[in-house]
């Protein structure tokens, strides 16, 4: 098979449609860069969605368990010997991605003969200023995005991560707390979560606000806060919902 | 591929794996003279453990600078204060915090006191032959939360060079300055108002503010405190909170 190129194409069409099948119905992972940090939220039910990865990096996904295990592994071995090896302040986000995750996710997706990673993320890192916040989306194949500041989204299917995606950058649209920033997260969850639309016929809020409060019964909402300002070097700390006001 | 395998969680054989493990230099006869000395301690006072060290360095008969911090905070229940060679004992403290946070952030747990404890010594143990030959000896003092407990309890250790470990019940000190240092505050403990385990915020940096003068006065490679000169000490305090670090403003304001 791998010695005709046809074949190969088609098999490695076979395998995205694949892993997004096994993808699809996952629960989504968000991340926001506000004035005084980058707030990552995801809604697990009985696995992690939202790691500490180094002092200034994080990362939320969905996906199986064991291989966003993986991945999370490999970004924190990387950025503990970077740091070791040189200093914490040369650990970048750019370089653990480019050079490090990315083209081991695509060699996977790719060598038909070895099992991809079923996974879809989001990686973040804290700056200065909200400006030089980098949020990155690292897809199963290898495939990634950057974006300075802003929101991110990572969901099973693409079109509806886009279109909640634009929603949450209007909503955050001017300056919103950390509060009102992790009750719309939630409410753009429950609608990716229950297949609602975001642009016309979309629920009202006091819908989406019951919507996430009903489905998240049983859930663990997972929130992580990456600090602007902070004595220590790890600027990373789980966050309850009470501290978020919720 | 890497031909060994990490322990999960353990830093130290991930860099191994790599070939990067930390303090493994041989030593040549013609060792060069040795950047050293020192006055730091740790004691129990009313909020927790105070730990402070003098601020000088020496080599030989020459001061190297008066602007070293030898109390480090390694994470943020747990701090170290060095004695010894300077080169030997920094590597070391980056060594721990670099283990420490990577076994919290890699297998979602904090490491137990008796691990970072048993860490420190792994370090002094493979720093034996340098200790042996007289180059590189470390002589630490270490403050750990144990959150085995509720509330979460400071508790103070000492090593001899050789990673020997102990726990120290009230205070301890190390360094060359150290034997003033001991006979003081074993002294206020058995007959002090306050003792130093009853000692206020404000008591205890002033004491051992104080205590550093002392030591200065009998040992030249300690560096003292002088207010005419701006010049303090290190000082941590390990709080059921966490660490907390004490200003040179703070200190010249208790000292008042």
């Amino acid at each position: 098979m791998t010695e005709e190129p046809y074949r190969w194409l088609v098999a490695v069409a076979n395998r995205r449609e694949y892993v997004r099948d096994q993808l699809r119905g996952g629960s989504p992972a968000f991340a926001v860069s506000l004035p005084d940090g980058i707030l990552l939220l995801g809604v697990g039910s009985g696995q992690s969605k939202v790691f500490e990865l180094f002092d200034r990096h994080a990362m939320g996904g969905l996906g199986h368990p064991a291989d966003i295990e993986k991945i999370r592994q490999a970004a924190i071995d990387a950025a503990h010997t970077e740091a070791f090896t040189r200093a914490p302040e040369d650990v970048s986000l750019r370089r653990l991605v480019s050079f490090g995750l990315s083209p081991q996710l695509k060699t996977n997706f790719e060598q038909i003969f070895n099992a991809p990673f079923l996974v879809e993320l989001l990686l973040t890192e804290i700056g200065s200023e909200p400006e030089k916040d980098l949020l990155l989306r690292l897809h199963f194949d290898g495939a990634f995005q950057f974006q300075m500041g802003g929101v991110q989204v990572a969901a099973s299917q693409r079109d509806p991560e886009i279109a909640a995606q634009n929603w949450l950058k209007e909503a955050f649209n001017g300056k919103v707390d950390r509060n009102k920033a992790a009750e719309h997260l939630l409410q753009a969850w429950w609608c990716l979560m229950e297949n609602k639309p975001f642009g016309e016929g979309m629920p009202t809020e006091s819908e989406r606000q019951a919507g996430w409060r009903a489905l998240t019964k049983g859930r663990e909402v997972e929130m992580g806060w990456l600090a602007r300002k902070s004595p220590r070097a790890a600027r990373y700390e789980p966050l309850t919902m009470a501290q978020v006001g919720l | 591929m890497n031909s060994v395998t990490p322990i999960a969680g353990d830093f130290l054989s991930l860099l191994a794996a790599h070939k990067l493990a930390p303090l493994s230099s041989s030593v040549s006869a013609a060792a060069p003279v040795q950047t050293q000395a020192t006055t730091v301690f740790a004691f129990h006072f009313a909020d927790g453990v105070l730990m402070a060290g003098d601020r000088r360095a020496t080599a030989g008969n020459i001061i190297v600078t008066d602007k070293v911090d030898k109390v480090i905070e390694i994470d943020a229940t747990t701090l170290l204060a060095i004695a010894g060679v300077p080169a030997t004992a920094f590597e070391m403290a980056r060594v721990l915090q670099t283990s420490f946070e990577y076994y919290r952030r890699s297998q979602l747990q904090p490491l137990s006191l008796p691990a970072k404890v048993r860490a420190l010594a792994r370090l002094l143990r493979e720093n034996l032959p340098m200790t042996m030959q007289g180059v590189g000896v470390v002589v630490p003092l270490f403050a750990a939360l144990d959150q085995s407990v509720t509330p979460a309890k400071p508790q103070i250790y000492f090593y001899d060079p050789l990673g020997a470990q102990f726990q120290a019940t009230g205070h301890v000190a190390s360094g060359s300055g150290s034997g003033t240092i001991r006979s003081i505050l074993s002294f206020q403990e058995q007959h002090g108002k306050p003792k130093p385990s009853q000692m206020n915020l404000k008591d205890a940096v002033r004491f051992a503010l104080r205590l550093l003068m002392v030591a200065s006065e009998f040992d030249s490679a300690t560096g003292g405190v002088n207010p005419a000169t701006q010049t303090y000490a290190t000082i941590k305090l390990l709080c059921p909170t966490g660490v907390e670090a004490i200003s040179d403003e703070q200190q010249a304001e208790f000292l008042r």
